[in-house]
């Protein structure tokens, strides 16, 4: 898949683009963080251990940095 | 030493809370009938007067409020409708107007004095909105690639490595179908909510140490609320078209990408 | 000694407001110089718009983070 900056987008193509990647990131961010947070936070009340929802959380913002940087960074 | 307190004795500014939304109803009897709903069939007659005036009896060379509406149409077709669908946007510009300048008119209301309770503030408003477009989106989207299609399309983004798709899939399925609209409608909601409690808190900060409770070292206070609370009306008109165009604008944005799949 | 300062309240939206600040100033830049480098550079759109939305979700992140930190550690 060519990188974003080397594909041929035409300029009518151009503002709908970069418009539905600027609002997706944000969106992308907070599933990430409720969907692995919330699995944290439910495994956490199932054991006990209090760590599981912290570490949920940072899991799912990293993956959906990670998301976003192959969707639309390369 | 009582002359160079702030305020009054015995006298404490309470500041304004959610007490602003209360809505009671205003013909005795019928419950349901309270100042917001009033508003919002103000804003319908409102705005279907207008594109009826405008639009009802064209003539070639636009004079008056056809001008005018002629001026909106093509905002709302350049900017909102034709970035994201192309060569269908025709089709879909009722929808799109009318949005756009029913979220405006809704919003408007919050600085139109006499009236001033900006409709979107009521949760209901927005939501039943998005809701709406929600719909709309799934419906179309099943219609123009398949059932099985739009959910392929959408969470297998062509590319990746596969054993990513296990981890991204749920994260892209979750942002499309719950964040999406929860936000499109809470965005248009706290907007309106924040900026009519930041007006009702200075307007009485203004009231209060001018009016109320005139003091010599309270009247500043009171002029400085004043001065916020003109200063903070432009700055809510602004932010008032603004949301309007954003909602028009993502609505068009989840139209665009159900009929056409990203690529 | 007795207590000499204190704040009560909701500790976790004046949290969450000082942790706006430096998110809110980042994003700023970002875009501002992303802007700036379209403007002297036309040609390079793609390659500057791929980079702005890097730094901006990494930004972004940590705002979010902010939000849900009274949260994680409130208990």
């Amino acid at each position: 898949m060519p990188a974003m900056s080397e594909k041929k987008i035409r300029p009518e193509d151009d503002g709908r683009d970069f418009a539905s990647a600027a609002w997706s990131i944000p969106s992308y961010l907070l599933s990430g963080m409720i969907l692995y947070g919330g699995a944290g936070w439910l495994l956490s009340e199932w054991t006990g251990v209090v760590a599981f929802t912290p570490i949920g959380l940072i899991l799912g913002v990293a993956l959906a940095v990670y998301l976003v940087y192959r969707k639309y960074g390369r | 030493m009582s002359t160079l307190t702030l305020l009054a004795p015995g006298d404490e500014f309470t500041p304004p809370g959610l007490e602003l939304f209360d809505a009671a109803p205003i013909i005795a009897g019928v419950s349901w009938f309270t100042k917001p709903v009033l508003l919002a069939l103000l804003s319908t007659v409102l705005v279907i007067g207008f594109c009826w005036s405008a639009f009802g009896n064209p003539k070639l060379v636009p004079r008056g409020v056809q001008n005018v509406g002629e001026m909106g149409y093509m905002f709302v077709r350049d900017q909102v409708a034709r970035p994201f669908l192309g060569k269908d946007a025709d089709r879909w510009m009722g929808l799109l107007l009318s949005m756009f300048f029913m979220v405006w008119v809704w919003n408007l209301m919050g600085v139109i004095p006499g009236l001033q309770f900006p409709v979107a503030s009521h949760i209901a408003f927005p939501v039943v909105l998005a809701l709406s477009v929600y719909f709309l989106k799934i419906y179309l989207g099943i219609k123009h690639q398949g059932a099985i299609g739009y959910f392929k399309n959408m969470m297998f983004p062509p590319g990746l490595p596969k054993p990513i798709y296990v981890l991204l899939a749920p994260i892209e399925f979750l942002s499309n179908l719950i964040i999406a609209p929860f936000t499109h409608a809470v965005r248009l909601f706290a907007n309106m909510f924040a900026g009519h409690i930041i007006l009702a808190f200075f307007s009485l900060v203004g009231f209060w140490f001018l009016f109320e409770k005139l003091t010599p070292l309270g009247a500043p206070l009171g002029v400085i609320g004043v001065i916020m609370t003109i200063a903070m009306t432009g700055f809510e008109m602004f932010i008032q078209f603004l949301q309007a165009f954003l909602f028009a604008m993502l609505a068009a944005m989840y139209i665009g990408n159900s009929l056409h799949a990203d690529h | 000694m007795g207590i000499l300062a204190e704040v009560t309240g909701s500790l976790g939206s004046i949290g969450y407001g000082l942790a706006a600040i430096g998110p809110g100033i980042g994003v700023g830049i970002i875009f501002g110089q992303g802007v700036q480098a379209i403007a002297r550079q036309p040609e390079a759109y793609g390659l500057i718009r791929q980079n702005m939305l890097l730094g901006f979700v990494l930004t972004e992140a940590l705002a979010l983070i902010g939000l849900v930190a009274p949260f994680m550690f409130g208990r």
